[in-house]
């Protein structure tokens, strides 16, 4: 069954170079994901993939085309579907002065719960943590609180932008276990990365973005063997990095 | 309505918790008070003034002694040349020498004042004392009984010092520069940070969250003042003359004002620089313009009514009014309506600027 469904979606910006046009940030995509997988949005800089994953959090207006996220439509009904998603973002600031303990039961109050702080910092293992301020966390200690920020509603589908970007490789694998451990609880989870080690480890299905479109999507084995360049005469070779590189090219991105 | 009180609740956590923020914005206006508190006072010390008695006749005694009575002078005699250093190098401010044919015999005589006119503004006021000390004199010699005197009778109850204008000039001010921080800066900070995207993608709306930080500063604003004002009236005994409650109604107005103004420039304003650079264009002409450090009425003709409509000069004027003069609420109508205008556009400018969405961008 399909937790999140879009047909469509666009999304216009203004030219910075020239005033009164427009391009396409995010150009057509649809997308359908199943409850229960976990879903990776994958592309280069500036491909459209914070825009789209913000479009589907009702952060950004859709310009045209719909996404409905449990059956409900994400432009008629926003707070409806806010009280059933949890949003991890790329900046992951707090208000100064408040500790963790503080900030979880904010967040809680917001969705009109009252889960003790307690029992959110201890899935992400961060109990002992409980009176710093986010400022004084490590890299990977921060991206779980902010995770535990997205589950105080205990969210059907969570969306993670690039969590593992700039954490080191213990950080990281402890990450994708918090999120194995998640997704085995039945949650529905949608993310972005750079990362195609992560992806491919992680994702059940991926859909690759180039300049607003998506270009690819299937399961990492299925991208593999269509569009890895195969050498003659050698059975199945190359990784998703080389799927990665064939679909968008090897030029470097801003 | 829950979700505001979740965020006041939150605010009013923050900013009892930033401890920099709660002394710098104490320490300014309690600084300012102090010094003119100080300097108030030593306004009323005698003048300090030199006497080169080169008569040394019974009249010139009698003269000096009528001087050295007033209690605006503290007379130091001495020779010309000692006391035209001491007046040179500014312990004296000015040396009157009275010449040797300095004598009662129907001849006029010429007495000089020696005085570094560009140090001494209060020439205007001295050189008067002294010539009627000498009328005094003269009149004493003559055995003139005069035909006209003056009996001057205080009917005001309180003392009027520059730190009793000063004050509610403060106050008005320290609410401007509170307010404003409090809302437009702190937009800019939370937006930048990423914190008003975060709370966005949460189901608490754009009125729960400017309500919550609006009744978190209105409350905080009330407490910042109500310690300047025990300072004011308890370390520097400034009086109050008109209803507290009063002054607290003028408080909370220009608190909503400027918490308005504040959140329509941080909905302008992108960056932290350009929230400052915003920050001062509207609050240093209003410093200076308002009435705060000096009253309108000295500023240039031309521009008196434009500085009288600034929202500050509501203030300062309203809370002076109370203050000083002991009106009631109905005595400074129009301090109070222009609030009220300044509050309304304010708000629907502030309304109008904040669109979360873009905010959120």
């Amino acid at each position: 069954m399909a937790i999140l469904s879009a047909s469509g979606l666009v999304k216009r910006y203004p030219k910075p170079d020239a005033p009164g046009a427009f391009f396409a940030a995010v150009n057509e995509v649809s997308l359908t994901i199943e409850a229960g997988e976990i879903f990776g949005l994958l592309g280069p800089n500036g491909a459209g993939k914070t825009t789209t994953l913000e479009m589907l959090e009702g952060l950004t207006d859709i310009d045209s085309g719909q996404a409905l996220i449990t059956g409900l439509d994400v432009s008629k009904e926003p707070y409806k579907v806010k009280q059933r998603i949890g949003v991890q973002l790329q900046a992951n600031e707090y208000f100064d002065h408040l500790n963790l303990r503080e900030l979880l039961a904010l967040f809680t109050a917001l969705y009109g719960r009252n889960t003790p702080p307690e029992t959110l910092l201890g899935r992400v293992n961060l109990v002992e943590k409980a009176n710093a301020k986010p400022a004084n966390l490590s890299g990977g200690q921060k991206q779980r609180f902010s995770i535990a920020c997205a589950l105080v509603n205990d969210p059907q589908i969570l969306f993670l932008d690039e969590p593992t970007t700039g954490l080191d490789p213990q950080a990281k694998r402890n990450l994708w276990d918090l999120v194995r451990e998640l997704n085995t609880g039945g949650m529905t989870i949608v993310l972005t990365t750079h990362n195609m080690e992560e992806a491919e480890y992680l994702c059940n299905r991926l859909a690759i973005m180039d300049h607003g479109r998506i270009i690819a999507e299937g399961t990492p084995q299925e991208l593999i063997l269509e569009y890895a360049p195969e050498p003659p005469a050698v059975p199945r070779h190359g990784n998703l990095e080389d799927v990665f590189l064939h679909l968008t090219g090897s030029a470097l991105r801003e | 309505m829950n979700l505001t009180l979740t965020m006041m609740r939150t605010f009013m956590r923050i900013l009892s918790r930033d401890r920099q923020a709660i002394f710098f914005s104490l320490f300014f206006p309690v600084i300012f008070m102090s010094v003119f508190g100080l300097v108030g006072s030593a306004d009323d010390d005698p003048i300090e003034i030199g006497i080169a008695d080169n008569a040394i006749n019974s009249l010139s005694a009698d003269f000096i002694e009528s001087i050295t009575d007033r209690s605006e002078f503290d007379v130091v005699t001495g020779s010309k040349n000692d006391l035209r250093e001491q007046v040179v190098s500014g312990d004296l401010k000015l040396l009157l020498v009275i010449p040797d044919n300095f004598q009662d015999n129907g001849t006029p005589t010429n007495m000089t004042v020696l005085v570094d006119a560009a140090q001494v503004r209060e020439l205007g006021l001295i050189m008067p004392v002294l010539e009627q000390t000498l009328v005094e004199v003269e009149r004493r010699l003559r055995n003139i009984e005069p035909l006209f005197s003056i009996q001057v009778e205080d009917v005001k109850a309180r003392a009027q010092n520059y730190l009793s204008f000063l004050v509610p000039g403060l106050l008005a001010f320290t609410i401007m520069q509170i307010a404003i921080a409090g809302s437009g800066y702190n937009i800019v900070e939370y937006r930048r940070k990423g914190i008003l995207k975060r709370l966005f993608v949460t189901p608490v709306q754009p009125k729960n969250f400017i309500g919550g930080l609006v009744m978190a500063r209105s409350l905080f604003c009330l407490v910042q003042l109500s310690l300047l004002l025990l300072i004011a009236v308890f370390l520097l005994k400034v009086e109050i003359a008109g209803n507290i409650l009063s002054l607290y109604v003028v408080i909370i107005l220009s608190t909503a004002v400027f918490l308005s103004i504040g959140f329509s420039m941080g909905s302008l304003a992108k960056t932290q620089q350009s929230i400052m650079a915003l920050g001062n264009l509207v609050t240093f002409p209003q410093m200076f313009l308002s009435g705060i450090f000096y009253p309108i009425d000295i500023l240039p003709t031309l521009i008196q009514p434009v500085a009288k409509l600034l929202p500050l000069s509501f203030a300062a004027t309203g809370l002076r009014d109370i203050i000083v003069n002991g009106e009631s609420l109905l005595g400074i109508l129009p301090s109070l309506a222009g609030l009220a205008v300044w509050a309304a556009v304010a708000l629907v400018l502030a309304i109008r600027l904040f669109r979360w969405k873009e905010v959120a961008a």
